[in-house]
């Protein structure tokens, strides 16, 4: 056989910096690369999308699916340098005659192996995708919901509550500590979790003046109840069940300044 | 399924199951390699919203074989349970697929290694999936 003795082909050494594209899914290609130094991410495209695969480190080879998978020699993924990575680069020809004289038995066990690999990389594009509708579904129906996060902001504003099933002559107190358009953190005394009943998902509303002197009133229920740092206090994690169209404004507009 | 010449001198033994047996359970330790002789298994894995079916394989299939490596510390990484019996196993010895492996070269160890990792890795990234997909269950199981 000619064109396999392994000196023929040297290992090449690559050096790739920060961010450079290594392997690009789709092109052809079936090198396989070992890391030496560096880090490489490893993720599948998508549309516009990259979803992550796995992160590899020194010692670590990526490009054998390609190898493996003679049928399509295109890339199943795209590889791309996390730092200054080093590279060898095995030409497949390396490889390929050890390979096609593996004991059969072990190179049925391989390509099953690949079968499920290349069937569960497809599964997980899909689900990736999936996942990607149902924010986009969940973003139109409130275009607050996938933003709320980057919104919260630390306050310290004197709150008056009551459970949300006693009359409003009922008021507790506490401190809002933070608060975002999806729900607040309020300090309060913990003699007000013995008068009342505060578990989680007790519902509760909330009379707060912002300090642009806008009222608020809320409607939560409590997520968390945790011992504050404070003694005697209680730090409580709630979040709103139903925000009315001016509350949404007015809370959207101070959590925005 | 017709059986290989190949396969022949692997096969230790035979064993059935009948739907919704446990063949093998993930997280305990044991290094059998499985191959569907016939009927279908169900890959499962435990997540915190309960059992996912990751995949179903079919006659031919080999499972278990992430074994192989013994690298595997913390056990079976996924669940396989009849799903359609009865289902036929056939039980391939594994000191002699682990012989085939060690007179590998380097390298060729390396790429298999990789395969077993790479799989691992992507029915982790399934199963995270499928737990982002069910929030409303969070929690049990």
């Amino acid at each position: 056989m000619t064109g396999t003795h392994p000196n023929r082909f040297p290992v090449i050494s690559l050096t790739y910096r920060e961010g450079d594209l290594i392997i690009k899914q789709g092109d052809y290609g079936i090198s396989i690369y070992k890391i030496v130094k560096g880090r490489v991410f490893v993720f599948k495209e998508s549309g516009d999308k990259e979803i992550a695969l796995t992160t590899l480190n020194p010692g670590d080879i990526f490009g054998e699916i390609a190898f493996l998978n003679r049928d399509r020699e295109t890339r199943s993924a795209s590889a791309r340098a996390l730092e200054e990575t080093e590279l060898e680069v095995w030409h497949p020809s390396m490889l390929s005659k050890e390979y096609q004289e593996m004991p059969p038995m072990l190179k049925y066990v391989v390509d099953q192996l690949l079968t499920r690999l290349l069937r569960m990389g497809q599964v997980l594009v899909q689900m990736s995708d999936q996942e990607e509708k149902r924010r986009k579904a969940a973003k139109k129906r409130d275009p607050f919901v996938s933003e709320r996060c980057y919104y919260r902001k630390a306050v310290d504003l004197e709150c008056y509550y009551r459970p949300a099933a006693l009359s409003p002559k009922a008021r507790l107190s506490g401190r809002i500590k933070d608060i975002s358009l999806s729900g607040v953190g309020m300090e309060i005394a913990v003699r007000n979790a013995s008068n009342h009943s505060h578990m989680e998902s007790d519902l509760f509303v909330l009379n707060t003046v912002l300090p642009n002197g806008k009222d608020l009133e809320l409607k939560a229920k409590i997520v968390s109840l945790n011992q504050s740092e404070t003694p005697e206090k209680l730090l409580m994690g709630m979040t709103f069940i139903e925000l009315t169209e001016n509350a949404k404004k007015v809370l959207g507009f101070f959590l925005m300044a | 399924m017709d059986i290989t010449p190949f396969m022949q001198i692997y096969l230790s033994a035979e064993e059935t199951y009948e739907s919704g047996d446990i063949i093998i359970e993930e997280g305990s330790r044991g290094n059998w390699v499985y191959v569907v002789l016939a009927g279908k298994v169900k890959v499962t894995k435990r997540t915190e919203v309960g059992i996912v079916t990751m995949d179903t394989l079919k006659q031919g299939a080999v499972f278990g074989e992430m074994a192989m490596l013994g690298k595997f510390m913390d056990g079976r990484s996924a669940s396989v349970i009849a799903a359609d019996g009865p289902v036929k196993l056939g039980v391939l010895n594994f000191e002699l697929l682990r012989r085939d492996y060690d007179s590998l070269s380097p390298r060729l160890k390396l790429l298999i290694d990789a395969l077993i990792v790479r799989l691992k890795e992507c029915n982790e990234r399934v199963a995270a999936f499928v737990v982002a997909a069910n929030p409303k269950n969070r929690g049990e199981k």
